[in-house]
C-alpha cells in the first residue's frame, strides 16, 4: 500500500463531509423557507382574518414540514460519511503501526533528567529562548554554565558566518594548549582564513606581516600548508582567479566553521552531535525491529520487561556504531575482558573460550574451523580493538 | 560494568565441531521472525520509519471526527426542536400576534443554527486541511530533504512531550519558531489544558463536562474516570463536613456505579463515619492532596486514548528504543567516546533499566578514525595485538616514512610488520 492511496481515501472522506454539511444547510434553509412563507401568509394584509384560518396555515406548515422529512434527509449523507470515516481509520490502522508503545518497557523515565537533556539540546542548537523557557516551565536544575559555553560557541560560529574571525581567533589563542594536546591545528587554520582575507583585501606588506606574526609560529608543524599559503602572496588582490581560489570559497569557510564547532565541543567534553538527536534517530531506526520482537514475545510480557539483553540484533546505521563489538563466529559470544578475541596463526579470529574448547583446554593442536590450518593455543595472540 | 550480563546463556550448546556452517543462535527462534534489513539503503528504512507515524495522522483525524459529530448533533437537535415547535403551534390556540411571535422565534433559532453550521463547517474544513497537511508531510520525506525532515520529526516529538507534560509555553514557542503548527497538536491539547488546570485547582466541573461530552466513547472503553471524579467530589463534601449533602450526592451520582464498582463505592462511603483528620490509613489516603494528581493522570490517560495517542510520550518511546539499541557494556566505561549519547551521565541513568543490545556479527570501529572496519577498510593487527583500520595505518605510514606508532601503547613498528585479520 502506498501513502497516495491513503490520501485518496482521505479525499473521499473530505468529499462526503462537504456533501453532508451542505445537505444540513439545505435542510435548514428548506425548513426556514416554509416557516417564513407561513409567516408571510399570516402577516399579509389580506391574510387569515379568523383564528381558524390562522390555525389552518399552521397546520398546513406542519404537514409541509413533515413532508420534508428533514431528519431523514440528513441521515443519508451522514451514514455515507460515517462509513468513509471508519474505512479511513481502518486503513490507517492497517498501514501504520497503531501502537508503537508495544515495545515500551514499563520503567519510570525520570522526567527531571529528560527535561535537562531537552534544555541542553536547545542550548547546544543555539535555541537559548527555548532552553530558558523549558527550564522555567519544568523547573530544571541549573544549566547556566553550559548555557554560557554554548552561547560563546554560537557567537563565534555566527561571527564566522559573516566572515568575522575575531571571536574565533580569541578563542583559539585562549585554548592553544588544549588544542595542541588533542592534536588539532585549528588555530593555524583560523589564522590561514584571516591571512587569505588580508592577502585579498589588504596590502602585500600587511599580508607578509600577518604571516610572520601569526602563521610562522605554526610553520614547523604545518610545513606543506605554510609553504602553499606563502604562494598566495603572488596573487594578492586576485585570489579568486588563482589556484588558491578554494581557500576563500564558502565551502572552505563552512568546513573550518564546522571544525571549530567540533573542537569547541571536544574541549567542553561534549559530543558534536546533539546526543538527544542521536538517541532519537537510533530509536526511529531500532523501533520497527523492537516492535516486531515485542509482537513475537507478546505472550511473554514478563520476560520482555525483565530481559537483560535483547534476544535479537537491532541493526543501526554506521553513524551509530560507537564501539568495537567482536562476536565470535563459533560461539556467537560477544568478546569481553574474560573472553577476548584471539588471532590464530592463519589470521582468523575466534574468542578465547572457543579456542580453549577446540584445543581441549590447550592440551592439543587444533584445526581452524575456517581453514585447515593447524594451531596451538600458544601461537594464538590476543587482539585489542 | 560486568561483561557477564552479556552472555546470553544459551550458547553452551553451540558446539565447536560444526562452526563452519555458522549455525544460527540456538535461542533464535525469535530472531528468525525478525529479519533485519540492511541499514544502508534509506528506502525501506524510511518506509519503516513512516509506519511509526500513526499518531501523527490519527490525532487530527479524531479531532476532525469530533467536530463532525458535534455539528451533526447540533443540526439534529435544533431542527427537531423547530419542527416540534411548529407542531405545538398548530395545536395551540394562538392569537395572531402570538403565532407571529412564535414563528419569528423559530426563524431566528434557525438563523442561529445556520450561523453555527457555517462556523462548524469552517472548522471541519480547517481540520480536514490539517489532516491533509500531515499526509503531505509524510509524503514529502525523501532522500534529499531527509536530514531536515528528521530534524522536524525531533521537534514534533519534543512538542508532543511538552504538551503532555503541560509545558505549553515552550511547546507553542518551539512550534512557532520552527513553523510546524500544522504538524503538532497544540489545539487538541488546549482542551486538555482547561481540564487539567481546573483539576489542579481542585475543581472537577470541566472534567465532568468533558466526560459528558465524550460519554458514549468513554462508556465503550469502560472508563471509570467520571466515577473517580464523582468520588472525589463526594470526599470534598465529607471533608467540609457537609454530610447531608454528601449523602444526597452519593445517591444521585455514585449509586449508579454501584453495580460495577461496589467495593470502591463502599470504601468511600465509609468515610462518612470518619472525619478528614482520620488516622485510619485506608481512609486517610482518600483525603490526601495527591488524589488530585492521580485524577490528573487518569484524565490524561483517557484523553490520550480518546485521541488515539500512545500512552507514553513519543519521546520516551523513541529514547527507550534508541538507548536499548545503542547500549553496550563499553558505553559505561571511562573511555567511551563522547559521540555516544551513553557517555553522558543523564543518558546512562535513563538507560540503566534497559536491556543491552545484541550483535550476531562483529562490528569493529577503528580507534583512530572511528570508521567502521569492513572489507573495504579491513582491520590490521600490529605485533602488539592492537588493531586499527587500514586507512588509518596507511595514512600514518605515509606521513612517517613507513613507521607506525601505536596510539595506545606508544610502540613503534614498520608498516610491513602488520597483518590483516580475517573477521567474519
Ligand atoms: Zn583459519
Amino acid at each position: 500500500m502506498e501513502l497516495s492511496s491513503i490520501k485518496d481515501a482521505f479525499d473521499r472522506v473530505a468529499k462526503k463531509q462537504k456533501l453532508s454539511s451542505s445537505k444540513s444547510q439545505e435542510v435548514v434553509d428548506q425548513v426556514g423557507r416554509e416557516i417564513e412563507q407561513a409567516l408571510a401568509t399570516i402577516q399579509a394584509p389580506n391574510g387569515p382574518s379568523t383564528p381558524v384560518d390562522q390555525k389552518s396555515v399552521l397546520t398546513d406548515l406542519k404537514s409541509k414540514l413533515n413532508a420534508i422529512v428533514a431528519l431523514k434527509q440528513l441521515e443519508g449523507p451522514q451514514k455515507e460519511l460515517n462509513l468513509s470515516l471508519s474505512k479511513y481509520q481502518k486503513l490507517l490502522e492497517k498501514y501504520f503501526n497503531p501502537d508503537i508503545s508495544k515495545a515500551y518497557r514499563n520503567v519510570d523515565f525520570d522526567n527531571h533528567i529528560v527535561n535537562q537533556i531537552i534544555a541542553s539540546h536547545f542550548y547546544r542548537q543555539g535555541l537559548f529562548d527555548l532552553g530558558d523557557s523549558i527550564i522555567n516551565e519544568a523547573g530544571v536544575l541549573d544549566l547556566t554554565a553550559l548555557r554560557l559555553k554554548f552561547m560563546e560557541m554560537h557567537q563565534i560560529l555566527e561571527a564566522m558566518r559573516v566572515r568575522n574571525l575575531q571571536p574565533a581567533l580569541t578563542w583559539g589563542s585562549a585554548n592553544r594548549d588544549e588544542l595542541v594536546k588533542i592534536g588539532s591545528n585549528l588555530e593555524f587554520k583560523i589564522h590561514t582564513l584571516q591571512f587569505v582575507e588580508v592577502v585579498q583585501n589588504g596590502t602585500r606588506a600587511d599580508a607578509l606581516k600577518y604571516a610572520r606574526t601569526y602563521l610562522a609560529p605554526f610553520a614547523h608543524l604545518n610545513k606543506d600548508d605554510f609553504q602553499k599559503l606563502m604562494g598566495c602572496l603572488l596573487y594578492a588582490g586576485r585570489l579568486e582567479s588563482s589556484p588558491y581560489s578554494d581557500l576563500m570559497s564558502p565551502a572552505h569557510w563552512e568546513m573550518i566553521t564546522e571544525e571549530l564547532g567540533r573542537k569547541f565541543c571536544t574541549l567542553l567534553g561534549q559530543s558534536y552531535q546533539s546526543p538527544l538527536s542521536v538517541a532519537v534517530a537510533a530509536g526511529v531506526e531500532g523501533l520497527p525491529t523492537l516492535l516486531k520482537l515485542a509482537n513475537v514475545m507478546a505472550a511473554k510480557k514478563q520476560e520482555w520487561q525483565a530481559m537483560k539483553q535483547l534476544p535479537v540484533p537491532v541493526e543501526l546505521g554506521k553513524e551509530f556504531q560507537f564501539h568495537s563489538i567482536f562476536v565470535c563466529p563459533v560461539s556467537r559470544d560477544q568478546g569481553s575482558e574474560e573472553n577476548p578475541p584471539m588471532l590464530l596463526p592463519c589470521l582468523h579470529v575466534l574468542c578465547k573460550q572457543s579456542i580453549l574448547k577446540l584445543s581441549k583446554n590447550s592440551t592439543r593442536t587444533f584445526k581452524c574451523p575456517y581453514c585447515p590450518a593447524e594451531a596451538t593455543v600458544a601461537n594464538c595472540r590476543q587482539l585489542h580493538f | 560494568m560486568e561483561m557477564d550480563s552479556l552472555s546470553n546463556g544459551n550458547n553452551t550448546t553451540a558446539t565447536a565441531s560444526t562452526p563452519a556452517t555458522v549455525s544460527p543462535d540456538s535461542s533464535a527462534a525469535t530472531a528468525r521472525a525478525t529479519p533485519t534489513p540492511p541499514p544502508s539503503s534509506t528506502g525501506p528504512q524510511l518506509t519503516e520509519a513512516l509506519k511509526l507515524e500513526h499518531q501523527f495522522l490519527r490525532v487530527p483525524f479524531e479531532h476532525y471526527k469530533k467536530t463532525i459529530r458535534a455539528n451533526h448533533r447540533a443540526v439534529e437537535k435544533e431542527v427537531s426542536a423547530v419542527i416540534s415547535g411548529v407542531t405545538d403551534a398548530a395545536s395551540a390556540d394562538f392569537s395572531p400576534d402570538d403565532a407571529v411571535n412564535h414563528l419569528n422565534s423559530l426563524v431566528s433559532r434557525l438563523q442561529g443554527l445556520k450561523r453555527k453550521l457555517e462556523e462548524g463547517s469552517r472548522a471541519e474544513n480547517l481540520q480536514a486541511q490539517k489532516c491533509r497537511a500531515r499526509l503531505d508531510h509524510l509524503e514529502s520525506a525523501d532522500g534529499e530533504n531527509l536530514s531536515e525532515w528528521n530534524s522536524t520529526r525531533l521537534k514534533r516529538i519534543l512538542v508532543d512531550y511538552m504538551l503532555r507534560m503541560s509545558y505549553y509555553d515552550t511547546a507553542v514557542k518551539l512550534a512557532e519558531c520552527s513553523n510546524i503548527q500544522d504538524l503538532v497538536d497544540i489545539d487538541v491539547f488546549q482542551e486538555a489544558k482547561k481540564v487539567i488546570e481546573a483539576l489542579q485547582n481542585k475543581d472537577v466541573a470541566p472534567a465532568l463536562a468533558w466526560c459528558a461530552d465524550n460519554k458514549s466513547r468513554l462508556k465503550k472503553s469502560k472508563s471509570k474516570l467520571e466515577f473517580q471524579l464523582r468520588l472525589q467530589e463526594f470526599i470534598e463534601l465529607v471533608r467540609a463536613e457537609n454530610n447531608m449533602r454528601a449523602i444526597t450526592y452519593a445517591r444521585k451520582y455514585l449509586a449508579p456505579w454501584g453495580a460495577t464498582h461496589m467495593k470502591e463505592l463502599q470504601r468511600v462511603l465509609a468515610t462518612l463515619a470518619f472525619k478528614r483528620d482520620t488516622e485510619c490509613a485506608t481512609y486517610k489516603v482518600l483525603f490526601e492532596a495527591k488524589q488530585w494528581d492521580f485524577l490528573v493522570d487518569q484524565f490524561k490517560q483517557e484523553f490520550c486514548k480518546l485521541y488515539g495517542m500512545t500512552m507514553e510520550p513519543l519521546l520516551n518511546i523513541y529514547l527507550q528504543a534508541g538507548l536499548s539499541a545503542l547500549k553496550t557494556p563499553y558505553c559505561y566505561k571511562d573511555d567511551c567516546t563522547k559521540e555516544d549519547p551513553l557517555s553522558q551521565e543523564a543518558f546512562r541513568t535513563i538507560a540503566m533499566p534497559l536491556p543491552y543490545s545484541k550483535q550476531h556479527h562483529s562490528k569493529l570501529v577503528c580507534y583512530i578514525t572511528k570508521e567502521l572496519m569492513d572489507t573495504e577498510n579491513p582491520p590490521q593487527v600490529l605485533p602488539n595485538g592492537y588493531v586499527y583500520s587500514t586507512k588509518a595505518l596507511e595514512e600514518m605510514a605515509k606521513k612517517n616514512d613507513g613507521r607506525i606508532t601505536c596510539p595506545r601503547t606508544g610502540s613503534e613498528y614498520n608498516y610491513t610488520e602488520l597483518v590483516k585479520a580475517y573477521i567474519s
